[in-house]
């Protein structure tokens, strides 16, 4: 431990801090961090470190839903999930994948997958961020929510369908009516959610401390309803509190943790890159993304094919056209500044889903906050917006399902008007 | 009947569906629950049907020595509290009275008389006006819940108020509680607030209040017996304890602190000496190439798929469009000739990312959900860029905005579904061999699902041959 000091303090000339400093706020700041002589451990491949530092990473890389979970998985289990979701993030050391899964040893390999993670993104800040405490009501203004519904429950494929291997149509039939059904009452649920909302707002105003809120939310009415139950979401927020300043403090001293790291990565012995025999750990499960490449390949390229379909036709008419024409300066630096402002708009478009967002757009969640309609602008996002907002995007999507629709009659009208001795009458177009 | 492989992935997936809405619905009702509580009256926490004994401590009295206390109602036992059996109607003001320890002084007693009468007065009002029925029923009912909670508030304000203020409450009882520690601006709010209200109300028992108000030593028990505690009418009473502030604005605190230091290290010796060990990492294990990781891939997959959908929109556009000159009709061939390219490269970015995948053998994310630390929405990304305020002018305003974002979920799983059902369906009726009923309905169905989202049908007449 001294001699790291020691060593630290001659590397580090205008080092923030010393060592076990840095090591103290990060296991501060850590949900179920390890203890500080954990990591002093870890750099020397201890064993008895490992079981701490395969739980950590069980905890940081399993999603919202298990971190929380109140009976944490076997060891194996949490093991193998560790290296699973280290492979997904496209961890580059194969040392990992030969750790025993029992967690007997490991340690240095451990700490050096956990310093990668925190080198390559605010992982800290992430891990608070998706536990943080919400004290308003919460509103999502964009669709990543949706997007991670429909993730997480189309991650693996229901296995046991068993029995049901061949279904009716009408089993899919009324499966789309429940789901409409379902749909409509949620609807109906989430108005009356906000009614309820509004009301609250509304009775509770010029309550709050802050003047920039002006009232309570559900979540702070309850603190004042039942105020033994909300012992825990105080204690929740201290801790919360506690961790932050801890990360504050890492992020303040981090620097002498990465020199550290240096030597730690020097320690290890060399590897000699192995080629091919990378050892399979999943076994092969139905992946259903690649039912979703299917379908991307194969949209595009009947984008692209339609395309073609539309252009040759187009250019083989041009051409004909201008043949006879003589060909002017003018008109040539015509064509160029037609093709320049052409190329533009298309890179405009490339942008538009390149960037994935419109970083202008709103996004993440929100806390509903009641005020006159008259208030000066400035304190946070209109509502009138959010909604004008959405009302094309909705516009946009009606008219993507309409013209998907509208495939789909035509082929299959297509398809029975081909048929001989029958009469097909299309239902009607909305 | 289905293939079973078709069968399997088109129940998957509208499984999956129906999964992500009763999730939504779930939490929902959660939410909805609590709301619904606090428009109610409030429930005291220990119901005084529980513990006769339990009345008195339970509610955090702070009763301290040498204060006069409020008197023992006649009725009731001095210090014990009444046995719910014996209190049944008249006996809710004597609850707020059983927390005497000392006798009355006359004084106290006058008022308290003048107090009671004041409050059945009220409570005549109000059984005219409220809809609840029950004569007194209500009434030990609704004092035990405005004790609690109203000693609450007073409690959680003053936890450390060692001036031996009387602590059995009312909200005006509270309001004094308030004005108390903090000066100045709680008293102006108050004020404000109370003019909001209409205390004008029927004969409010409250109306004793602003007298209360102007003793600050020990006021009789109060007696707001008859009323629970809504939030309709007491909300803007209302504050939050100490404790809770202390914290909830030590936390936007340091969220803010963290933001600007994320914001700040650009350039610096922590962030090169972090690239370096990444760069360190990747050199020690050999020529594998830069990691891709599944989240990575999935979100260019999701932007190849918007590309897909945009490419379609503008070529629609153009292949609608009719050009009157020469000059329309060379821009709309270079548009379309432009967005043929664009659909190229994506295709090929979509080899390389397959590519990719299986060779870097990219597994899938090993437990369903994507919403782990490491592929954060906006909100993780950038965690306090300043408290986020969504503001609303009416109920109607919010109601429409909820509105539209689950419609425009709902569209957006619908088309998934549809683009599903097309690549699984369609195949299946191009393959049809012969034509008979069987075939015929499963046509149908499928138009049906397809076209109409299963609302509507298509007729099939057959067209026998005359003859």
């Amino acid at each position: 431990m001294g001699r790291q000091r020691r060593r630290v303090d001659r590397a580090a000339g205008a080092g923030s801090g010393t060592l076990p400093e840095a090591i103290a706020a990060l296991s501060r700041a850590l949900p179920c961090g390890p203890s500080p002589e954990t990591f002093r451990r870890a750099k020397f491949d201890r064993p008895e470190a490992a079981p701490a530092l395969w739980q950590l990473l069980f905890r940081v890389l399993s999603p919202v839903s298990e971190a929380g979970a109140t009976a944490p998985p076997a060891p194996e289990a949490q093991a193998r999930l560790v290296k699973a979701a280290l492979r997904s993030e496209g961890y580059p050391r194969p040392a990992l994948a030969q750790l025993p899964e029992d967690g007997s040893r490991g340690s240095r390999e451990l700490l050096l997958a956990l310093s990668w993670l925190l080198a390559r993104r605010p992982l800290l800040e992430r891990l608070l961020a998706r536990t943080r405490v919400r004290l308003g009501d919460e509103v999502a203004v964009c669709e990543c929510e949706d997007l991670a519904f429909g993730r997480a429950n189309t991650g693996l494929p229901a296995l046991g369908l068993g029995s049901e291997l061949h279904v009716d149509i009408r089993h899919v039939q009324w499966l789309m009516g429940k789901l409409r059904f379902q749909w409509r009452n949620l609807v109906s649920t989430q108005q009356e959610q906000c009614a309820l909302l509004s009301k609250i707002h509304l009775y509770t105003w010029g309550c709050h401390s802050d003047q920039s809120l002006g009232h309570l939310s559900a979540t702070e009415t309850e603190v004042l309803r039942d105020p033994e139950g909300s012992q825990q979401l105080l204690q929740v927020l201290e801790q919360e509190n506690a961790h932050l300043a801890a990360t504050v403090e890492w992020r303040r001293r981090e620097l002498v943790f990465w020199q550290w790291m240096d030597t730690v990565l020097d320690t290890c012995p060399q590897q000699a890159p192995d080629a091919g025999s990378q050892p399979v750990f999943l076994p092969k499960i139905p992946d259903h993304r690649a039912g979703q490449w299917e379908l991307v390949a194969g949209e595009m390229q009947a984008l692209e094919e339609e395309l073609r379909a539309a252009a040759e036709p187009r250019r083989a008419a041009w051409e004909a056209q201008v043949r006879g024409q003589s060909r002017d300066p003018a008109w040539s630096s015509a064509l160029r500044a037609l093709q320049e402002t052409v190329g533009q708009e298309l890179a405009a478009l490339r942008w538009a889903w390149d960037q994935g967002r419109d970083p202008a757009q709103p996004h993440g969640l929100y806390r509903l906050v009641r005020s006159e309609p008259g208030a000066p602008a400035g304190r946070g996002l209109q509502a009138a917006e959010v909604i004008g907002a959405l009302r094309s995007k909705e516009a946009c999507l009606e008219a993507a399902l309409r013209q998907l629709q509208g495939q789909c009659r035509r082929e299959l009208a297509r398809l029975m008007g081909a048929l001989p001795g029958f009469v097909w009458i299309s239902s009607p177009v909305r | 009947m289905l293939p079973a492989d078709c069968s399997r992935r088109l129940v998957a997936e509208l499984r999956g569906a129906l999964d992500a809405c009763a999730e939504r619905q779930r939490q929902l009702e959660r939410s909805l629950r609590v709301s619904r509580r606090l428009l109610r009256a409030w429930e005291p926490a220990a119901t005084p049907a529980a513990e006769p004994t339990l009345g008195p401590e339970a509610k955090g009295e702070h009763l301290s020595p040498g204060e006069p206390r409020p008197p023992a109602f006649p009725r009731s036992c001095p210090r014990a509290w009444p046995a719910p059996s014996r209190e049944q109607r008249p006996g809710a003001s004597a609850r707020f009275l059983a927390f005497s320890a000392c006798t009355p002084s006359s004084q106290d007693l006058k008022e308290l008389e003048l107090l009671t009468q004041a409050l059945e007065k009220a409570a005549r009002v109000r059984k005219g006006i409220s809809k609840a029925g029950g004569d007194k029923a209500p009434v030990p009912k609704s004092g035990s819940t405005v004790t609690p909670v109203t000693t609450t508030p007073s409690h959680l304000q003053a936890p450390g108020q060692a001036d031996g203020r009387v602590s059995e409450t009312s909200p005006p009882r509270g309001i004094c509680q308030t004005k108390a520690p903090t000066k100045g601006h709680p008293e102006r709010r108050l004020l404000s607030s109370e003019d909001r209200i209409s205390w004008g109300r029927g004969a409010r028992a409250t109306r004793p209040g602003p007298g209360l108000r102007d003793q600050q030593t020990a006021p009789p028990a109060a007696q707001q017996a008859p009323e629970a505690f809504t939030l309709k009418e007491k909300g803007t009473l209302l504050q939050l304890p100490m404790a809770f502030r202390k914290a909830a604005s030590q936390n936007s605190r340091l969220w803010a602190q963290i933001s600007s230091t994320q914001t700040s290290d650009s350039a610096d010796a922590t962030t090169t000496a972090k690239t370096q060990f990444l760069q360190k990492m990747q050199t020690a294990s050999g020529p594998h190439g830069p990691g891709l990781s599944a989240a990575e891939v999935e979100a260019e997959l999701g932007r190849l798929q918007e590309a897909c959908s945009l490419l379609r929109l503008r070529m629609e556009e153009e292949v609608a469009a009719a050009p009157v000159d020469w000059k329309q009709e060379l821009r709309c061939l270079f548009t379309l000739e432009g967005l043929q390219a664009l659909a190229g490269q994506c295709l090929c970015r979509l080899q390389e990312l397959r590519a990719a995948v299986a060779e870097q053998q990219l597994g899938p994310w090993p437990v369903g959900g994507s919403r782990s630390t490491l592929s954060p929405c906006g909100a993780g990304a950038d965690p306090a860029r300043g408290p986020r305020l969504l503001l609303y002018s009416s109920t109607q305003e919010l109601q429409t905005l909820v509105a539209l974002r689950l419609q425009v979920a709902m569209l957006t799983q619908q088309i998934h579904l549809e683009k599903v059902l097309m690549a699984e369906l369609l195949p299946l009726v191009h393959t049809q061999g012969r034509w008979g009923p069987r075939e015929l309905s499963l046509c149908r169905a499928v138009h049906s699902l397809l076209c109409d989202a299963g609302e509507r049908f298509p007729t099939v007449l057959q067209d026998e041959p005359t003859g």
